[in-house]
């Protein structure tokens, strides 16, 4: 790969990132979109549906993948690592790592031979290990670019992969590359991470099988997940009673995440519903401390929820543990009388919050706010603008955000960016930023 | 030697030179390919004539449900298995036919 210079450097291909890409590639900028993965979709594209229009995530992310890879404008390194980025002139130089996927991404048809030839199983991060895929694979059917990736680590060397590929693109020989991007803008887009399951040992998880997190109910929903159905990952049963814990990763001083994660009340609920349409004979129950449905039409989608028969049961949840036949056993608090009842369920999903991706906020020497996630000086007059001039943050990177607000974020980005650009070409100073207290 | 076993040759020994490369790797992968080749043969002979639930498949070789299913679900995913039906609430696996593989 041979250095390039270009106006903007996205970090992050999730939905925030990619609608940022695109926002200034269609303005004409050129643009770089590097991804640690090695494909482009971020969590979007492993979800089943969006709240609350129930649309399929597929469907909305998959073309937007799409006009990432093909739009002249955007360049796309996947499977890429920050290494150094330094300031310049003209804006910042990154030294940017691309890691071996051992097959030659210009031969690769996307075949898949190799995939089906591989002997080794490993478990598959897109289905959060409940699938698996073989050491040599294209990550998933619509995966962004549809380039086989090989896992060295897990692989015994047999060459079966080698043997069966049509356009001799497995290298095994294939090395890390380096190469520097010369950009004027960075647009940081690096997303979150779910709570970890296990963080609240009361609740089981990652200890019982059916104690599972929010992402993983996702996969079971999608049509591309690991069973084609929802079964519990304990036995292969399929749940005729599911429970809900809201706030199991958030609102809490002994995980240090102590805000409002924002999505969980309207993931749950989501879910719900749609489980209810997989599952009709199933109960499903929310256990929550408060539901917050703030957005546009979210109130609407908590009553149609309530008026479908999902239970909600307002209670603190203290423990779960498991009887004999793998059923998670809820012991909760009800608000309404005190009383501590214990009520048994097939399946749980606790609904964990956001944290911020780790990455590459130390790179780009980012101060992070209480929360951990990237600080963002004046919230409500310049909600983009990081402490760097140049360097502009969006998504689930500044603070959880549903899909709907990243994307908003995401343009918002993308208008920050382009203005900085262009008052830069003319020779103009960044603008100032307008006193908070006007928009507070 | 004709050019196609020239390049034969020195395509094994680089196959070699690597797998020294990557001795650990390469020992512990072989470790899990065994075991998971033992486990494909263990749940295809099982359900090979009679669809199984994957209870009823860990019960009979002896190893946890949730270990089970994720084979199952590998399986599925690339056609050595599929569903039949289901007993209860668990539905039933069975071996695909060679054809169908």
């Amino acid at each position: 790969m041979e250095n390039f210079n270009v106006d903007t450097l996205v970090i992050g291909g999730g939905i925030a990132g990619m609608q940022a890409a695109l926002d200034l590639a269609d303005q004409g900028f050129q643009t770089a979109l590097v991804d640690h993965e090695p494909t482009i979709g971020g969590k979007m594209i492993t979800l089943s549906k969006v709240f609350p229009t129930l649309d399929c995530c597929s469907c909305i992310t998959t073309p937007k993948m799409s006009s990432v890879a093909h739009h002249p404008n955007i360049q796309l390194l996947t499977y890429c690592d920050l290494q150094s980025i330094q300031e310049s002139d003209s804006g910042f130089r990154v030294a940017i790592v691309q890691k071996p996927r051992y097959v030659d991404a210009h031969k690769c048809t996307g075949c898949r031979k190799c995939e089906y030839e591989c002997p080794i199983l490993i478990p598959n991060p897109y289905d959060r290990g409940l699938g698996a895929y073989h050491a040599i694979r294209v990550p998933f059917s619509t995966a962004v670019p549809q380039t086989a990736v090989l896992d060295m680590d897990n692989c015994i060397l047999c060459g079966k992969c080698e043997k069966v590929c049509p356009t001799q693109a497995v290298t095994f020989t294939q090395k890390p590359e380096t190469f520097e991007v010369q950009t004027r803008t960075i647009v940081l887009a690096s997303g979150f991470e779910l709570t970890p399951l296990e963080a609240k040992k009361e609740y089981g998880g990652g200890l019982l099988h059916n104690v599972i997190d929010p992402l993983m109910m996702e996969r079971f929903l999608a049509p591309t997940g690991p069973y084609g159905r929802v079964l519990r990952p304990g036995d292969g049963k399929e749940p005729t009673s599911i429970a809900y814990v809201q706030c199991a990763g958030s609102r809490d001083q002994s995980l240090g995440v102590e805000y409002c994660s924002r999505v969980c009340c309207m993931y749950a609920i989501k879910q719900a519903m749609l489980i209810s349409g997989a599952l009709p004979m199933a109960e499903i129950t929310i256990y929550y401390m408060d539901i917050r449905t703030f957005g546009k039409g979210y109130e609407q989608f908590y009553q149609n929820a309530q008026a479908m028969g999902v239970e909600f049961i307002r209670g603190k949840v203290a423990a779960i543990h498991e009887d004999d036949q793998q059923n998670p056993v809820v012991k909760v608090e009800l608000t309404e009388d005190g009383r501590v009842v214990e009520r048994t369920h097939d399946l749980v999903v606790l609904s964990l919050g956001m944290v911020p991706s780790p990455g590459s906020a130390g790179i780009l020497e980012l101060p992070l706010g209480d929360d951990k996630f990237i600080s963002v000086p004046a919230p409500n007059a310049r909600p983009c603008h990081t402490t760097r001039p140049g360097i502009f943050v969006t998504g689930t990177a500044m603070g959880p955000m549903d899909i709907v607000d990243s994307i908003i974020s995401a343009s918002s980005a993308a208008a920050a960016t382009s203005a900085y650009i262009r008052a830069h070409q003319n020779g103009q100073a960044s603008p100032k930023p307008q006193e908070e207290a006007v928009y507070a | 030697m004709s050019d196609e076993q020239v390049s034969n040759v020195s395509r094994g020994e680089m196959l070699k030179s690597l797998r020294e490369m990557h001795a650990a790797s390469v020992e512990q992968t072989q470790a899990l390919l065994r075991e998971q080749k033992q486990m494909q043969q263990s749940i295809c002979q099982i359900i090979r004539e009679t669809p199984k639930t994957v209870p009823e498949i860990a019960a009979e070789i002896g190893k946890p449900s949730h270990e089970v299913l994720w084979y199952i679900a590998a399986f599925k995913k690339y056609g050595i298995v599929v569903e039949t039906g289901k007993c209860g609430d668990y539905p039933l696996y069975q071996r695909a036919k060679e054809t169908q593989a």
